[in-house]
């Protein structure tokens, strides 16, 4: 019972959040109302049970990512008048909704149709840090590494993007 | 649930959303009473309630009265004023949730289940305090947007800058811990310092990892926006940072946030480095089981320390400038010593009590867990004024001093941890 109201919060607020995120004007609006899909999608990892995730999808995305995102908005200082008029916002929205729409209607189907199966609970430490680190580090330890690799690829290339700029002066 | 469960539920809950509420006055009256010891002054001592002014502490009763009557003012030059009210909030409200994964007893076993005595009973542990601190940038973020002034932006950016890139180093000193230790459980990390390092020395964090213990009590310094990191407030510059447009109840949230951070961050120290609730040599299995001479020490120790703070109080409580036939004074140490000895006598017979009707097997564990809940608060208390200590003694960094000392000092050092440390688990194991 409690489980169905805290999965409807969640998912009502993630999708709301993510409205926000266009329907806003101001980037700092869009930003927080992001910032409450980050946590309501945390709260959807949590109520999986997949406790590792929640606590890295809060650190990580909501923590870090979106704090340093937060942190250029206020650097920038942007005032009402700067942004740009967006005079094909609503044109857009509307269309887009429209287009969306059949393929909501047929996802809506397909999950109706979805065979009714018994409900199996995740087995005792799932999710858990020690059990996501094992299969990270036995079975999918060389995709781990070369997503790192990837990573490290960005890093650099930010790094030498910055330095680059710096010379040109 | 059982009725059991229900109360246990309880307790944990109101220990931790009171316990850093109620610190909040004792970390106060710490802060202007340190700083006036250190500075060679009395600090705050004449508020008192009928003559009697707790040394000090009835004037943080008179502050908060003060702030919480004074008018609430929003500038009328503040655009988004729904930001400009959450800033606090999540400033004060962050600080008191991340403390809800801090372990305060070893985990209790009554009616053969186990509690962990946390506010909310996760093996995440770290993992929640790291997730949710990472939040209060964005109360600090917000205040100094919204505050739209430019010292308050200034103090904003600058705190923001300083939290994030002290993140880091704080994250990378962890995960050295985290190698030693081996989970990420706080219950699970303290019951490992409860183990005797070659037999004699407890093994705490501080013993196993004092490099990375420096690193991090550096990194929670500047997260908690202390000095020496303290150049979001710094007065001669910025006036005070990120709250100058605040007053009233929402500068009370802010300034109750940073104390209760403190506290938080405080006891995360405690627990990760200094030992969390255990009693050096003392471990939970050997409280209960020889419950009786624990009692029995008790009951010898606690009239012997009452003694030494009965002539404490005395001392301290006499006007050494003026001899007056009726000393206001006096009168009042008097007062403090009868309801010292009180207490003391009240501890004695629920002691005895305890001796005589026998330990059994919970009500010795509840003993066990109320002794590490003492000492878990008296570490607490003493990091806090470490807290204290390093502000009132240490000057404030240049920006750019603390930024290299943030990224070339601080991150190099805490790899260069974790690699020995790694290496050395690899040798050991």
């Amino acid at each position: 019972m409690l489980v169905d109201l805290l999965y409807t919060c969640f998912a009502v607020f993630s999708v709301l959040g993510a409205l926000g995120l266009i329907i806003f004007r101001h980037p700092m609006n869009g930003a927080m109302s992001f910032l409450i899909t980050l946590i309501s999608i945390a709260g959807l990892y949590a109520l999986l049970s997949a406790k590792l995730l929640f606590a890295l999808q809060l650190i990580v995305y909501a923590g870090a990512i979106m704090s340093m995102i937060v942190f250029i908005i206020m650097f920038l200082n942007i005032q009402p008048e700067e942004l740009p008029a967006e005079k094909t916002k609503v044109i857009y929205l509307v269309g887009g909704a429209v287009a969306v729409l059949p393929v909501a209607f047929f996802l809506i189907k397909v999950i109706k149709r979805l065979p009714n199966m018994p409900i199996s609970f995740a087995s005792e430490g799932f999710g858990g840090v020690k059990e996501v680190g094992l299969i990270f580090f036995t079975e999918w330890l060389v995709p781990f590494e070369i997503v790192s690799i990837l990573l490290l690829v960005a890093l650099v290339g930010a790094v030498v993007l910055a330095g680059k700029r710096e010379k040109n002066k | 649930m059982s009725l059991l469960d229900t109360v246990i539920t309880i307790i944990r809950v109101l220990f931790a959303a009171f316990i850093p509420v109620c610190f909040l006055a004792v970390m106060v009256w710490m802060e202007r009473r340190g700083c006036g010891f250190i500075q060679d002054r009395s600090g705050p001592n004449r508020a008192n309630v009928f003559g009697f002014r707790l040394m000090g502490i009835v004037q943080n009763l008179a502050d908060g009265l003060k702030l919480a009557f004074k008018e609430d003012v929003i500038p009328a030059h503040i655009k988004y004023k729904f930001y400009y009210v959450l800033a606090p909030v999540i400033v004060f409200t962050i600080a008191i949730v991340s403390f809800a994964s801090v372990p305060f007893a070893d985990a209790l076993v009554l009616g053969g289940k186990s509690y962990l005595m946390q506010g909310i009973p996760t093996d995440l542990g770290i993992l929640w305090f790291m997730a949710i601190v990472g939040f209060a940038v964005y109360g600090i973020i917000l205040a100094g947007w919204s505050s739209h002034n430019k010292y308050g932006m200034l103090g904003g950016l600058r705190a923001a800058a300083q939290v994030i890139s002290y993140e880091i180093p704080l994250g990378l000193a962890l995960i050295s811990l985290l190698i030693v230790y081996g989970t990420v459980n706080l219950t699970g990390i303290v019951q490992y310092q409860g183990q005797l390092l070659f037999g004699f020395i407890p093994m705490w964090g501080v013993v196993l990892q004092p490099l990375g213990a420096i690193i991090f009590i550096v990194a929670a310094f500047a997260e908690a926006n202390r000095v020496p990191f303290d150049l979001v407030e710094g007065e001669s510059e910025i006036v005070a940072g990120f709250h100058i447009e605040y007053s009233g109840m929402k500068f009370a949230m802010f300034f109750m946030g940073e104390y209760v951070a403190m506290f938080t961050s405080s006891a995360i120290i405690v627990s990760l480095y200094f030992g969390g609730f255990q009693i050096p040599w003392l471990s939970t299995a050997f409280m209960v089981e020889h419950t009786r001479l624990v009692v029995i020490l008790l009951m010898i120790a606690l009239p012997l320390l009452a003694y030494l703070v009965v002539g404490w109080i005395r001392k301290n409580n006499r006007n050494r400038f003026l001899p007056r036939e009726s000393d206001p004074d006096v009168f009042e140490a008097t007062w403090y010593i009868r309801l010292l000895w009180a207490a003391v006598i009240l501890l004695e017979l629920v002691l005895l009590i305890f001796l005589i009707i026998g330990a059994g097997g919970a009500a010795a564990r509840i003993l066990a867990a109320c002794l590490q809940v003492a000492t878990f608060l008296v570490k607490v208390t003493f990091m806090c004024f470490v807290y204290v200590w390093v502000r009132w003694t240490l000057p404030r960094f240049r920006y750019d001093q603390l930024q290299r000392l943030g990224w070339q000092t601080l991150i190099p050092l805490s790899l260069l941890n974790i690699f020995i440390t790694g290496a050395i688990v690899v040798v050991l194991s």
